[in-house]
C-alpha cells in the first residue's frame, strides 16, 4: 500500500513537473523531453522542496481560509468576486462523500498561495514568500553552500516532528495566554475603576495600584496607559475607603454633621461616575459603526478612547481624593475651610464642581449660623460651629457664656462677621435667659424678612455670602437695637448709672453731708463694736431728710450698707462703705470687679469727704469771734504773744491745708467725675449694641480710677496723699485740743479774776476728774501764768511739728504730680500751685 | 469508481479550477487536478504551492551535479 502510494506521488510529481514547465515561457513551444537534464533537474528540485515541509504552519480549517480569501478579495475592491467565490466555496465544501475532495482546506489553501504568489510576483515585490522564510532561505543557502542541505534534511528527518509540534504548542500557549486582546483590557480597567479586580489588572498592595500583571505580554505602550486610566480606581478605592470608614464610624464617634454632608455629597459625585462607567460598559460591547464594510471594524472603546473618556472624571475623582486627604483628620467648620481653599480655582470646571460639593457641604454649617441668629439655639451636637457655649451664672452670660472657636471658623467667613454673628445670638440668648424678654422673636421674623430669606430651614447655601451677611446684618441691628431698647427703657439703665455717681460716689452733696454727720460719732468707735443694722438705719435716716427721698424707691432700695471686712485696730471709719446692688441683667454691667472698683473710688472719696469735714469742723471751733482778745488782757505780755503766736500759726497751717483739700476736692468733682460722666452719656447715646455700651462705661470707669490717682501707675502718689490725709486729721485733733486749752485758760483767768473760795472749792471737786487742769486751781496768778506759757509752748512745738512734715509732704505730693501721664493732673497742680507759692518755695521745683 | 462518485469529483475539480480562476493563480484544469490528487495523499499545500512557484518562474539553473533521479523520496510518508 506504501509502496503504491510512493509510486502514485512520484508519478503525480512528474506530471505536474511536466505540466509546469511545458507552461513556462523559455520552454517555447517545443515539448519537453522527460528524459532531458533540465527535467530531471527540476524533478529533483521539486522533490527537494516537497521533503522539506510536512506539515502546513496553519492549523487545518478551511472555512476559516475560505473567509480569509473572500476578505482579500473584498479588501482588493472586487466585492463581486468575493461573492461568486464564497458561493462556489460553500458548494466545494457540501461535496462530500466518495470522489470528492477530502483534503479539502489544503487545496483552498493551495490555492490561496498561489494566487498570492503569482500577485507578489507581478507586483515585483521580492519578498515575495512571507509564508515561507525558510524554504526561500533554505534555497538560497542550499545553492551557495552545499552542507546546509545536510541540516535541512536532518531537521526534517526527525521522525515524529517532535520538536516542531512541542514549539508549536508552545506558540499556541503563549498566543492564548498572552496575547491579550484590547477588548479585555478595556474591560479589566472598566473594573478597576470600579474598584474590582479585573482579569489581567488587579490591585498590588506593594505597589499600592491596579496594575497589569507581568505575565500578560503587552507592548510597553499599553501598559503605561493601562497603568495611566488605573489611576482613577486607585482614586475611587481612596474616596470610596473614605465614605465607608465614616459611615460605619458613624454612630459609635461623632463624624459631625459636616463630615455627613460631605461623605452625601461624595457619594453622589460617585454615583455620576457610576453612571458613566456603566454607559462607558455598555459602549464596550459595541462595534464602532462605519459605511464601509470593512470587517476589520473593531469594538468601540479602545485604550485610547477610555483615556478621553476619563479626563473628565479623572479631574474630579482626584479633587475628590485630595479633599478626602485633607478632611480625614477635620471637622465641622475647620473641614468647610479647608474645602473652601481648594475651591479657588481658575478652571471652570474644577470651580464649579468644588461650588457644588461646598453648597451641600456647607449647608449644615449654615443652618446653624441661621437658627443661631435668629433663633439663638445652638443645634450643634457635635461641636462643629464656630460659636462654643458654655453654662455659666447669668450675669456672666454675656462676657463668658460664648465665645468664637477659630479653629472652626471656615475661611469664607471673616472675622468681623463671625463676631457680628457670635453678638447676636448671643444677644438673644441674653435676652431670653436675663432679660426675660419675649419681644426678640418678632424682631427676628421681622430682621429675616428683611434680608429676603424666611426663617425656614435650608434657605442658605455656601457662595451666598452677601445673603449670609445681609441676613445677620439685619438680625444683629435689629436684636442689638431690641436689646438696647430693653436695657435702657425696661431696666433703667442710665438712671442707674446717675444713681451710683450720686449715692457711690458722693454726687448727692446734701445727702453725704447728712450722713456723714450722723454716722460720723458711730464710726469713731472702734470697728467691731459698730453694728450693721444701726448704721442702716442711719443711712435711711440720711436719705429721708435729704433730697435723695424723692428718688425712685426701686433705686433707693438697692443702696445698702457694706462692712468691710476689719482688723483689730480698725476704726468704724475704716471699714465703712456703701453698696448698690444692680441685679440681673445690670450685673452685666456692674460685674463684681466693676462693683469693687466702685468701692475703692467710694472708699478714697469717703476719706476726702471726712477730711472735709473735720477741716470744717476744726474752723467751727477756730473761728475768731469764740476768742475774744480782751479776755486775755489780764495775761502777762509774753503769754499772751506766745498765744497769739500760736494761734496765728494753727490759722494758717488750717488755711495751708484747706485750701489743698479744697482743691483736690473741686478737682475730683468737676474735672474728674463730671467730665468722665458727660462723656458717659453722649457715649451711651451712640453705642450700637451691648458691647459698645459695656465699652464706654469701661472706659468711663477707668478714666475715673485713672484721673482720681486710685490707678496702677499712681500707687506712690495715692500714698502719699493718703498719709496727708492722715496728717490733716491729726492736726484737727491738735487743734481741738488746743482751743479746748484755750477756752479753759480763758474760763480760768475770768475766774481767777473773781477770788471766791467756795467757787474754788468747787473748782477742786471739779477739777479732780482731771489731774492736768486740776492741778491750776488754787495755784497762784503766777502759776497759771506759768502753766498757760507752757501749754502754749507744747502745742506750739506740736504745730510746728504737723507744719513741717505737712509742707514737706505736700512738696513731696507735688514734686510727683508732674511725672504722672494723665494730662488732668495738670489742672490739678495747676490748681494748687496758682501763685507759684510752692514752687518758688520748694528748691526742689 | 462508481458514476456517482466520478460525477461528484468532476464537479469538485470544476468547482476549483472556478475558484482557482477567480483567484487568478494561472494553472490549468489538468495541473489542478494533480495538485489536488496531491492535497489529497497528504503532500503538504505549503510546498506544493512552492514548487508551483519555483517551476513556473524559472527553471532551475543548470546543477553541476549529475542527475541523479534516483532520489526516490524514501522520506515521504
Amino acid at each position: 500500500m506504501e509502496e503504491e502510494d510512493h509510486q502514485k506521488v512520484s508519478d503525480l510529481i512528474k506530471e505536474l513537473v511536466l505540466r509546469l514547465l511545458s507552461q513556462n515561457p523559455t520552454s517555447d513551444s517545443q515539448p519537453i523531453d522527460p528524459n532531458s537534464t533540465d527535467f530531471a533537474n527540476s524533478l529533483r528540485y521539486a522533490f527537494r522542496i516537497l521533503s522539506s515541509r510536512m506539515t502546513p504552519s496553519i492549523a487545518p480549517d478551511s472555512a476559516a481560509i475560505a473567509e480569509s480569501i473572500k476578505r482579500r478579495l473584498a479588501t482588493q475592491g472586487k466585492s463581486s468576486e468575493a461573492l461568486t467565490f464564497a458561493d462556489l466555496y460553500s458548494k466545494f465544501a457540501s461535496k462530500t462523500g466518495p470522489g470528492s475532495v477530502n483534503n479539502k482546506w489544503a487545496v483552498l489553501y493551495l490555492l490561496k498561495i498561489i494566487a498570492h504568489d503569482k500577485n507578489s510576483a507581478r507586483t515585483q515585490l521580492l519578498d515575495s514568500s512571507v509564508l515561507l522564510p525558510n524554504l526561500s532561505d533554505s534555497r538560497v543557502s542550499s545553492r551557495k553552500q552545499k552542507g546546509w542541505e545536510n541540516g535541512v534534511l536532518l531537521v526534517s528527518k526527525d521522525p515524529e516532528n517532535r520538536r516542531e509540534i512541542a514549539f508549536r504548542e508552545f506558540v499556541n500557549f503563549v498566543k492564548e495566554e498572552n496575547e491579550v486582546r484590547e477588548e479585555v483590557l478595556v474591560r479589566d480597567v472598566l473594573y478597576a475603576c470600579q474598584g474590582i479586580d479585573g482579569k489581567y489588572v488587579k490591585f498590588d498592595k506593594t505597589a499600592d495600584g491596579y496594575v497589569l500583571s507581568d505575565l500578560v505580554k503587552v507592548p510597553r505602550a499599553t501598559r503605561i496607559m493601562v497603568r495611566k486610566l488605573c489611576e482613577l480606581g486607585w482614586l475611587f478605592r481612596k474616596v470610596k475607603g473614605y465614605i465607608s470608614e465614616s459611615m460605619d464610624r458613624f454612630p459609635a464617634e461623632d463624624v459631625g454633621t459636616v463630615g455627613q454632608a460631605f461623605c452625601a455629597a461624595l457619594q453622589d459625585e460617585l454615583s455620576d461616575y457610576y453612571k458613566l462607567l456603566a454607559v462607558l460598559e455598555a459602549q464596550s460591547m459595541n462595534p464602532i459603526p462605519l459605511v464601509s464594510e470593512k470587517v476589520s471594524s473593531e469594538n468601540y472603546l479602545s485604550l485610547r478612547r477610555l483615556s478621553v473618556w476619563f479626563a473628565e472624571p479623572m479631574v474630579k475623582m482626584r479633587l475628590m481624593a485630595v479633599l478626602v486627604d485633607k478632611c480625614r483628620v477635620l471637622r465641622g467648620g475647620a473641614m468647610a475651610g479647608a474645602i473652601h481653599l481648594h475651591a479657588q480655582h481658575g478652571d471652570p470646571l474644577v470651580h464649579e464642581f468644588m461650588r457644588r460639593l461646598l453648597r451641600r457641604v456647607c449647608s449644615p454649617l449654615f443652618e446653624m449660623v441661621r437658627s443661631w441668629v435668629l433663633e439663638g439655639e445652638l443645634e450643634d451636637i457635635f461641636a462643629e460651629f464656630f460659636v462654643v457655649g458654655q453654662p455659666v451664672k447669668a450675669e456672666s452670660l454675656w462676657r463668658d457664656g460664648y465665645r468664637l472657636h477659630a479653629g472652626m471658623l471656615p475661611s469664607f467667613i471673616s472675622q468681623s462677621l463671625a463676631q457680628r454673628i457670635l453678638r447676636t445670638g448671643k444677644s438673644i440668648n441674653f435676652l431670653r435667659v436675663c432679660c426675660e424678654d419675649r419681644g426678640w422673636a418678632d424682631t427676628a421674623t421681622e430682621a429675616a424678612a428683611a434680608a429676603g430669606t424666611t426663617t425656614r430651614r435650608g434657605s442658605l447655601g455656601y457662595g451666598e455670602t452677601d445673603a449670609l451677611e445681609s441676613l445677620v446684618d439685619e438680625a444683629a441691628k435689629r436684636i442689638d437695637k431690641h436689646l438696647l431698647d430693653v436695657i435702657h427703657i425696661q431696666y433703667k439703665f442710665k438712671e442707674h448709672c446717675l444713681a451710683i455717681k450720686r449715692y457711690l460716689l458722693l454726687g448727692q452733696g446734701d445727702f453725704v453731708q447728712y450722713l456723714m454727720d450722723i454716722v460720723g460719732p458711730e464710726l469713731s468707735e472702734p470697728a467691731n463694736t459698730i453694728s450693721t443694722f444701726k448704721l442702716a438705719g442711719l443711712l435711711e435716716t440720711a436719705i429721708r431728710s435729704s433730697n435723695a427721698q424723692y428718688d425712685d424707691p426701686d433705686i433707693l432700695d438697692r443702696l445698702r450698707v457694706k462692712m468691710m471686712p476689719h482688723g483689730t485696730g480698725d476704726r468704724g471709719w475704716d471699714v465703712f462703705s456703701l453698696e448698690y446692688d444692680a441685679r440681673v441683667p445690670l450685673d452685666t454691667v456692674f460685674t463684681e470687679s466693676v462693683m469693687a472698683r466702685y468701692l475703692k473710688i467710694f472708699n478714697f472719696l469717703w476719706k476726702l469727704r471726712r477730711v472735709e469735714h473735720g477741716l470744717i469742723g476744726a474752723w467751727k471751733t477756730m473761728k475768731p469771734n469764740c476768742i475774744t482778745s480782751h479776755s486775755f488782757t489780764k495775761l502777762q505780755q509774753a503769754v499772751k504773744l506766745q498765744l497769739l503766736s500760736t494761734l496765728r500759726r494753727c490759722q494758717v497751717l488750717w488755711v495751708d491745708m484747706n485750701h489743698f483739700v479744697t482743691n483736690l476736692q473741686y478737682y475730683i468733682m468737676f474735672e474728674v467725675l463730671e467730665v468722665s460722666w458727660s462723656n458717659f452719656l453722649s457715649e451711651m447715646e451712640v453705642a450700637k449694641d451691648l458691647d459698645d455700651l459695656l465699652a464706654a462705661h469701661e472706659k468711663y470707669l477707668h478714666s475715673i480710677v485713672e484721673k482720681s490717682l486710685l490707678g496702677e501707675r499712681s500707687q506712690t502718689l495715692c500714698k502719699s496723699l493718703f498719709v496727708l490725709f492722715d496728717l490733716i486729721l491729726r492736726f484737727r485733733s491738735h487743734a481741738d485740743r488746743l482751743y479746748e486749752g484755750i477756752h479753759e485758760l480763758q474760763a480760768r483767768t475770768m475766774e481767777s479774776s473773781l477770788p471766791s473760795r467756795d467757787k474754788s472749792k468747787s473748782r477742786r471737786q471739779l477739777g479732780d476728774k482731771s489731774s492736768d487742769p486740776g492741778s491750776w486751781i488754787g495755784e497762784g496768778r503766777k502759776a497759771l501764768t506759768q502753766r498757760a506759757g507752757e501749754f502754749l509752748r507744747n502745742m506750739g512745738l506740736d504745730l510746728d511739728a504737723i507744719a513741717k512734715e505737712y509742707s514737706s509732704l505736700l512738696e513731696g505730693f507735688i514734686s510727683q504730680l508732674p511725672v504722672q501721664q494723665h494730662v488732668d493732673l495738670k489742672f490739678l497742680l495747676f490748681r494748687l500751685d496758682f501763685t507759684e507759692f510752692y514752687t518758688r518755695s520748694g528748691p526742689s521745683l | 469508481m462508481d458514476p456517482e462518485a466520478a460525477r461528484t469529483a468532476r464537479e469538485s475539480l470544476d468547482l476549483a479550477f472556478h475558484m482557482s480562476n477567480i483567484l487568478d493563480t494561472g494553472l490549468d484544469r489538468h495541473t489542478l487536478s494533480v495538485l489536488i490528487a496531491l492535497c489529497d495523499l497528504g503532500l503538504n499545500p505549503e510546498s506544493l504551492a512552492a514548487v508551483v512557484k519555483e517551476l513556473r518562474t524559472e527553471p532551475p539553473p543548470p546543477s553541476s551535479a549529475t542527475p541523479t533521479t534516483s532520489t526516490a523520496p524514501s522520506f515521504l510518508p
